[in-house]
């Protein structure tokens, strides 16, 4: 999809020094947000961001093209070194306990005129997310944006193991649905 | 086979979700090879890249990408008289140079010097390796630094003295060490363990002590080692350095080198 991306990591493995700055200025603005909703601090999410860019300077030899895009290669990285970065400080504070009002309401949730506004603007993706059940969109948030495992959501939502697992299934299809569609 | 299990499962792993034994299963399930839940991981994957691509974009403070600047510059081979590079960079700068004439002299020469030509290339091929080696060394070595910096950052981190004991008493070490994320020990003046024979780290806490890995000291008399977290991350009182087989051993019984104070 994405050829240039893959290019650029490609000439990055080489160890090719100005494609990593195209690299970084192509993609660090679509994960800094993505990891800021995540870790919420601007310093802590600064320091994510560098730490995964070095990371995939460094991995750059080991992408394959054949297993996905650039830019997903990226935004999986980001996300997952930005939960690492929320779960220690939660294990930091033991009595940590993250409302759950605040856990979803602290991403970029705008109001309903906003949003509409923007997917019309930016395609159909983030009209998505948004047009999910509220309980189907509720386990994405909690699992993909607040790093709660299947038992924590079940636990947090006082709802059986089994109906979590349903959730999440049924909203990943219709995400993947849509993405293959739009493409 | 019945896959419908499974499709729950790679769903619930591509959101983050899976614990447990169901986890153990699927990466297992995964690592047999299924075609499907990889298409699965990978759309998903693709799903949410899209996602992110639908949020306006931000630009990230100026101050990373300068940081980043910087490591890199201070991993890759640079050119001379630029900045102030630190003395085994400057060498491998250096060597890169002298490698960047050979190799275009040897292409003027070519045609004239036909039979020295395999002898060069091969001169210099070995000579490629050899710099490839250094550089993925201390890049390794960058890496291992900033790790530990980063770690320093935490305030859960501390710093331990090991002090030498018994057969090298000029010995010193620090651990930098965190509960939770583990640590590095950074030995000095502790001489090169004799052929078939290695340094093992200790950590100890309330039972027997644990093993926490082998490392080798160079002619420097140092060595830089990672030391994994401790299982459940129980308290560590004492960290010891032992001489042992190469092979390693679950308990200590060679001599101690080095031991922080308890």
């Amino acid at each position: 999809m994405t050829s240039i991306g893959a290019d650029l990591v490609r000439q990055m493995a080489a160890g090719d020094r100005e494609a990593f700055g195209v690299f970084y200025d192509r993609y660090a603005p679509v994960v800094f947000p993505l990891i800021l909703r995540i870790v919420r601090e601007r310093a802590d999410a600064s320091d994510v961001l560098q730490e995964v860019f070095w990371e995939a300077w460094r991995d750059a030899p080991a992408y394959d093209a054949a297993r996905g895009s650039a830019e997903a290669w990226m935004v999986t990285r980001a996300r997952t070194r930005a939960i690492d970065r929320i779960r220690s400080t939660r294990r930091r504070s033991e009595t940590f306990v993250a409302p759950l009002d605040e856990g979803l309401a602290a991403g970029p949730r705008e109001s309903a005129p906003d949003a509409a506004e923007r997917a019309a603007d930016r395609g159909t993706v983030m009209s998505a997310l948004d047009r999910l059940p509220d309980a189907q969109r509720e386990v994405i948030e909690l699992a993909y944006y607040a790093g709660l495992t299947q038992t924590e959501i079940a636990e947090r939502l006082k709802q059986p193991l089994g109906t979590v697992k349903t959730r999440i299934r049924l909203a990943l299809e219709r995400l993947r649905e849509v993405v293959k569609t739009s493409s | 086979m019945n896959h419908e299990p499974y499709d729950t499962l790679a769903a619930t792993y591509a959101v983050g979700a899976l614990d447990g034994q169901e986890r153990v299963d699927f990466e297992r399930h995964l690592a047999e090879g299924c075609d499907v839940c990889e298409a699965t991981l990978r759309e998903s994957a693709e799903a949410f890249a899209a996602l992110a691509r639908s949020r306006p974009p931000m630009i990230p403070p100026p101050a990373v990408k300068e940081a980043l600047v910087r490591r890199l510059a201070a991993t890759a081979p640079v050119r001379r008289g630029e900045a102030r590079p630190r003395r085994r960079v400057w060498a491998v700068g250096t060597a890169a140079a002298v490698i960047a004439v050979a190799a275009f002299t040897s292409t003027w020469v070519a045609s004239r010097y036909e039979a020295r030509l395999g002898e060069m290339a091969r001169e210099w091929s070995a000579a490629r390796t050899e710099l490839e080696g250094q550089l993925s060394l201390l890049r390794k070595q960058v890496d291992v630094y900033a790790n530990a910096a980063d770690l320093l950052r935490d305030p859960q981190a501390q710093v331990v003295a090991l002090r030498g004991l018994g057969p090298s008493p000029e010995a010193t070490g620090r651990v930098v060490w965190h509960p939770t994320r583990g640590g590095y020990v950074f030995v000095a003046s502790l001489p090169a363990a004799p052929k078939g024979m290695a340094y093992e780290m200790w950590t100890i806490g309330e039972g027997a002590p644990q093993p926490a890995g082998l490392f080798q000291v160079g002619t420097s008399g140092e060595a830089v080692h990672r030391i994994d977290p401790v299982k459940d991350g129980k308290p560590v009182k004492v960290f010891a350095v032992t001489l042992e087989t190469e092979a390693g051993v679950a308990a200590p019984q060679g001599p101690m080198v080095l031991a922080s104070a308890k």
